[in-house]
């Protein structure tokens, strides 16, 4: 199909009007620190949060709680990382969450492997990052959180792909109801507070598949691909608002992805607290930087 | 050991009397035997004294969390600490045995077994913390520090007591039996879960080291779960700058190294026998990238740039700290943060800031002449001896959440555009801020520098008090003057050898070896100086020379954390960073680098094997009974750089502190450093193949198959340096641009190659990828294939370890002994 220009402008104002309309609801305060391509570039976190924290005032978790996953999906990986590293772990969540997943973009906006491609085939790259992340959201529907025994337990809903990789009857496999939308529960994890690949500055929850075999309901195919055999994934997530994590995927300790965690009835019960209080249970390291700003016009 | 329960036990009791009120939970000070060594000591240099020996500055969370996790590298604190191999420790890790402590059970130790300390030595403080082992409200010694007041010496501010950071963030923790390990009570711990895990056995980490699985066939063989980050041990262990500095005194060693006593000990000589290295990755497996790469370092040698990892593999020795009244200082431009009493209104943090809560502490950033010393061995750390002591902290774990791994490079991000691809500077000023043990470590530093500097501990171990201590042990009524002590020289090295052996030193050694000016025959290396009764020479000029005229093993030369944008940037001098490249260096060498200091060569009869890897002299090694501790590598190499046979290895020496032991060392090595065409090559290599397995594996309950992906296998023997010094990063990017921009890759190499080169690499690279795409398996066999791109690709190609510093080679025979014999007395 070929649209002229001048037939694709009705078409593009009203797509403006549709982005304006989504740009309303979206985070207008979180500040970004300038940047180049190279790594040197990149504003050191410790300073960049002195300077633009971003949950220090009312205001500004309030600005915080307009963030959605749709939101950060369409920033570059280096925003992505600005905000992660201004969050702090919260507390462990529990329950189910619902998931999505989103490669690095660079700051053409296209995913990073395709920038590093280039030309045509970095295109190919592009579309082929597209489709994965599609597939992962339909094979991946979320995380469910056993709080108290310091377990994981992912919500794939989808076994078309993971049934050659399955043994014995799927029957087995444990299932979890959300938003009547059935989902098996696979690829058990540990949970427990530790070190940010990213961020060292204070703890993320880290969401680690080494020794998942210990974990009961345990099945060697197809979890041990998760596992300290398989892929090495190691998560680690910290907290945009109650209800809202962002988190990072790692294979054998190469960053792979970012993903998002969201539980909305657990949002709209404790985000407004949140925001008026800023008062958060954490149940890992928070780190140091929390001296008071001394601003030399005190 | 009994005669110090008694004491320790009097002192508790007599300081609950008079004490009255106690602190939380924590009754008094713990009294040792270490105070024994505060005599003579002013009230800064006591302070200083213990913060070196016991201050951990909270990198007890870097030993136990962000080395293991951040950085993926395993510590098997049990396999080092265990009590049952106390007395195999020394000859294992070269760790010495706190006097203080006691194995769980013995004669008169207050722990009666192991299960009461969780399987480590008990030690004084014990009895509070191992009640606080998995509970919150430990009261850490530190809290209780005695202050004071003032400092002594030119290099530090003297702050205030009451402007202090509170003591407690020096954190001292107590003694894990190792002299400099210190240990905390984790908070976290689980007790039912702990026993589970080591099969009821609280005395044990066995279920935590131990292998997953016993099958060689499989993965888990080479696994433990060290590596689960949900498991908490019961302590957390931190480190002290005394975990490789304190030593046995060479004045008075102890007769038995694995049981000394305080006396037998000094706390700035370097311990010569510390295996450091090899207790950074003990928990990795022998045929991990990270135990070959890193655990090859010579006994009291060790890689300080492999956590902060510059891809430079260069393991240097600890520095000898004697004398240092009369250490060389150097008028350098400095930029840093000094300190000021107040800031102008509206001044930008980043050149000035105050600490919130202690008025007129404040400290502001400038760039300034100012007196410094060179202090690593290319001459880094030169912006202020207080400033290299926070170095010290920082590189052993202290502030590395707040302040630095963030600035490491990851070794993993092969982005040039994502964060951790390259290092970035630390910030001093981000740290002071956010950081409190980094403040409690500088509000203090003043009296770790009086310590080190002005105190009678740092002077000179001469050889004949040694010799006269020796005598005196066998008949207290001996004399032994400097004259015995010549005459004995003479009569091993050859008459009148020490005279002449002064002639020869003024003329061929004094060049760098002295800090005196003047015409060389006229000095005299005995004089007296005015200060503190040391010797007026520091016997070194601290003057950088060109690594290529020292012709010594180059690559610690070559270290590159102290560049500008480096981690350590902020630790050099703008006149450092301004040098010259070292001349004739084929790799980069560039912002400061490419130079050696001339080293003091104070009491370097108590310090041999030499150079700055510990290379030149026989090999040293421990014989430990457990094996699998035994961490000696065969080094000698024929012409070609072949491993000799084991039956043409020259034998190994053991580890010997006592003076004769030193002294015999001291004499062999002299003789190979001054006979350079009788040295036998070294070279360390690969002692096991290194494995990296790509890919999923599945596992049947009898065998693992791999599903897909790939086996690298680093053959056992490839040079060590070659895989550590590896500019892979630069070669990935490089092959990934032979791929997709060539046009790009050519320009970028054009810049330092000439088109022919240019042409050959970019073909090469070309290939390579071709052949990996077609069977990635053969990568490394493809690398291989070009050898000239490893070298290309290098940040240091030098592979004699043992090789340069010929000065003296071409003195005669007798002149060589009369050096020998004159540089002993020293």
């Amino acid at each position: 199909m070929h649209i002229h220009v001048a037939h694709r402008l009705p078409v593009l104002f009203f797509l403006a009007l549709m982005l304006q309309a989504c740009s309303d609801q979206e985070p207008k305060l979180i500040e970004f620190v300038d940047y180049d391509e190279g790594y040197a570039s990149k504003p050191d976190f410790a300073n960049l949060e002195y300077e633009h924290p971003l949950a220090d005032t009312r205001e500004a978790r309030a600005d915080l709680a307009r963030i959605t996953p749709d939101y950060l999906e369409g920033l570059d990986q280096e925003q992505v990382d600005q905000i992660y590293a201004r969050l702090s772990a919260g507390s462990i969540p529990d329950g189910a969450f619902d998931g999505d997943l989103f490669f690095p973009r660079g700051s053409s906006g296209k995913s990073r492997k395709a920038e590093i491609v280039g030309g045509l085939k970095g295109l190919i790259v592009s579309y082929k990052s597209k489709k994965l992340e599609s597939l992962g959201g339909i094979l991946w529907k979320g995380k469910v959180f056993y709080r108290d025994e310091r377990v994981l337990r992912n919500r794939i809903e989808d076994l078309v792909v993971l049934a050659p990789l399955i043994d014995g009857s799927v029957t087995d496999i444990p299932k979890i109801d959300v938003d009547q939308k059935d989902a098996w529960l696979m690829f058990p994890a540990k949970l427990f507070c530790g070190q940010s690949l990213l961020d060292g500055r204070r703890e993320s929850v880290i969401i680690d598949y080494a020794y998942t075999d210990e974990i009961d309901g345990y099945r060697e195919r197809p979890d041990y691909l998760a596992g300290r055999r398989g892929f090495k994934v190691r998560d680690e997530i910290r907290m945009v608002y109650p209800g809202l994590y962002l988190g990072r995927a790692y294979l054998g300790r190469f960053f792979l992805l970012n993903f998002t965690l969201y539980n909305k009835e657990f949002a709209d019960r404790d985000r407004s607290a949140w925001i008026e209080t800023g008062v958060v249970t954490e149940d890992c390291e928070t780190g140091t930087q929390r001296l008071a700003a001394a601003s030399n016009d005190d | 050991m009994r005669q110090f329960f008694v004491v320790y036990g009097a002192r508790l009791v007599l300081g609950l009397l008079l004490c009255g009120a106690v602190s939380p939970s924590y009754a008094v000070t713990p009294v040792s035997g270490y105070y024994q060594g505060d005599a003579g000591l002013t009230a800064s240099q006591r302070a200083g004294r213990e913060i070196w020996y016991k201050a951990t500055a909270g990198n007890d969370r870097f030993h136990t969390y962000v080395f293991q996790q951040r950085l993926g590298i395993l510590i098997d604190w049990y396999r080092v600490l265990n009590s049952e191999e106390r007395d195999d420790r020394f000859a294992a890790w070269g760790l010495i045995n706190d006097p203080d402590c006691c194995q769980p059970g013995s004669d008169g130790c207050p722990a009666k077994n192991l299960s009461e300390t969780y399987g480590l030595d008990w030690c004084p403080g014990d009895d509070d913390l191992l009640a606080h082992v998995g509970k919150t409200g430990y009261w850490d010694p530190a809290c209780d520090f005695q202050e004071a007041e003032d400092i002594e010496n030119p290099f530090a501010e003297n702050i205030p007591p009451d402007q202090r950071q509170s003591s407690c963030d020096l954190k001292f923790g107590t003694s894990t039996g190792a002299l400099g390990l210190r240990k905390f009570p984790n908070p976290k711990f689980d007790q039912q879960r702990w026993l589970a895990l080591n099969g009821g056995n609280a005395g044990t980490w066995e279920g935590f080291n131990g292998r997953l699985s016993d099958n060689p066939a499989s993965s888990d063989y080479n696994l433990s779960r060290l590596g689960d980050g949900s498991i908490e041990p019961p302590f957390l262990v931190g480190m002290a700058c005394g975990a490789c500095h304190i030593a046995f005194d060479p004045l008075n060693p102890p007769a038995d190294p694995r049981h000394p006593e305080w006396a037998n000990l000094k706390g700035v000589v370097g311990n010569q026998y510390a295996r450091v290295s090899e207790l950074m990755v003990s928990g990795m497996p022998l045929n991990s990238i990270e135990w070959q790469v890193f655990a090859h370092a010579r006994p009291g040698a060790t890689d300080t740039s492999a956590v902060p990892n510059d891809q430079v593999n260069n393991p240097g020795t600890q520095n000898v700290l004697l004398n240092l009244t009369q250490r060389p200082l150097f008028d350098e431009l400095v930029d840093r943060w000094r300190k000021t009493d107040s800031c102008e209104a509206g001044e930008s943090e980043k050149s000035c800031w105050c600490e919130p809560g202690k008025p007129g502490k404040c400290w502001r950033r400038s760039e300034q002449m100012q007196p410094v010393h060179h202090i690593l061995k290319g001459g880094g750390d030169s912006v202020g001896a207080d400033i290299a002591i926070q170095r010290v902290y920082i590189n052993i774990g202290s502030c590395s959440e707040a302040c630095w791994v963030n600035h490491l490079t990851d070794l993993r991000q092969l982005d040039p555009q994502q964060r951790g691809y390259g290092q970035t500077a630390m910030d001093i000023g981000q740290c002071r801020r956010d950081c409190p043990e980094f403040r409690a470590i500088e509000d203090r530093v003043g009296s770790v520098l009086d310590f080190l500097i002005l105190s009678p501990k740092t002077r000179a171990t001469d050889l004949l008090e040694a010799r006269r201590n020796v005598k005196k042990k066998a008949d207290p009524s001996t004399e032994y003057e400097y004259d015995d002590l010549v005459e004995d020289l003479n009569a091993e090295f050859g008459e009148n050898a020490v005279s002449r052996g002064k002639l020869v030193y003024a003329q061929n050694c004094a060049r760098c070896h002295s800090s005196q000016k003047g015409e060389p025959e006229a000095l005299d290396f005995h004089a007296a100086s005015s200060t503190g009764g040391v010797r007026s020479d520091w016997l070194g000029d601290d003057v950088p020379t060109p690594a290529t005229e020292v012709g010594t093993f180059r690559c610690r030369a070559l270290h590159s954390n102290h560049m500008q944008g480096h981690i350590w940037d902020e630790f050099s001098s703008t006149t450092y960073k301004q040098r010259p490249p070292g001349p004739g260096i084929s790799e980069p060498a560039d912002g400061g680098r490419g130079y050696y200091r001339d080293i003091s060569l104070v009491s370097t009869w108590a310090h041999a094997p030499f150079l700055h890897n510990n290379a030149l002299g026989p090999e040293l090694c421990g014989k430990p009974e457990n094996q699998a501790n035994d961490f000696y590598r065969l080094t000698a190499v024929d012409a070609d750089g072949e491993l000799l046979p084991v039956s043409e290895q020259p034998p190994c020496w053991q580890y010997d502190p006592s003076v004769d032991g030193r002294f015999r060392l001291y004499t062999a090595s002299m003789t190979d450093l001054l006979n350079p065409a009788d040295r036998t090559p070294k070279i360390t290599r690969l002692n096991s193949d290194i494995v990296l397995d790509i890919g999923p594996k599945i596992w049947d309950g009898e065998k693992e198959t791999k599903v897909f992906g790939l086996q690298v296998v680093v053959p056992e023997g490839t040079r060590a340096g070659l895989l550590g010094n590896f500019q892979y990063k630069d070669f990935v990017v490089d092959l990934v641009l032979a791929k997709t921009r060539p046009k790009e890759l050519r320009a970028r190499l054009g810049r330092n190659l000439d088109k022919k080169e240019t042409d050959r690499v970019v073909a090469d690279l070309e290939s390579i990828i071709r052949e990996a795409l077609a069977d990635p398996a053969q990568m490394l066999g493809s690398i291989k294939k070009r050898p000239y791109l490893l070298e290309l690709y290098s940040s240091c190609t030098a592979d004699i370890e043992n090789t340069g510093h010929d000065f003296g080679g071409e003195l005669s025979a007798s002149d060589k002994q009369a050096l020998i014999a004159f540089l002993a007395t020293l």
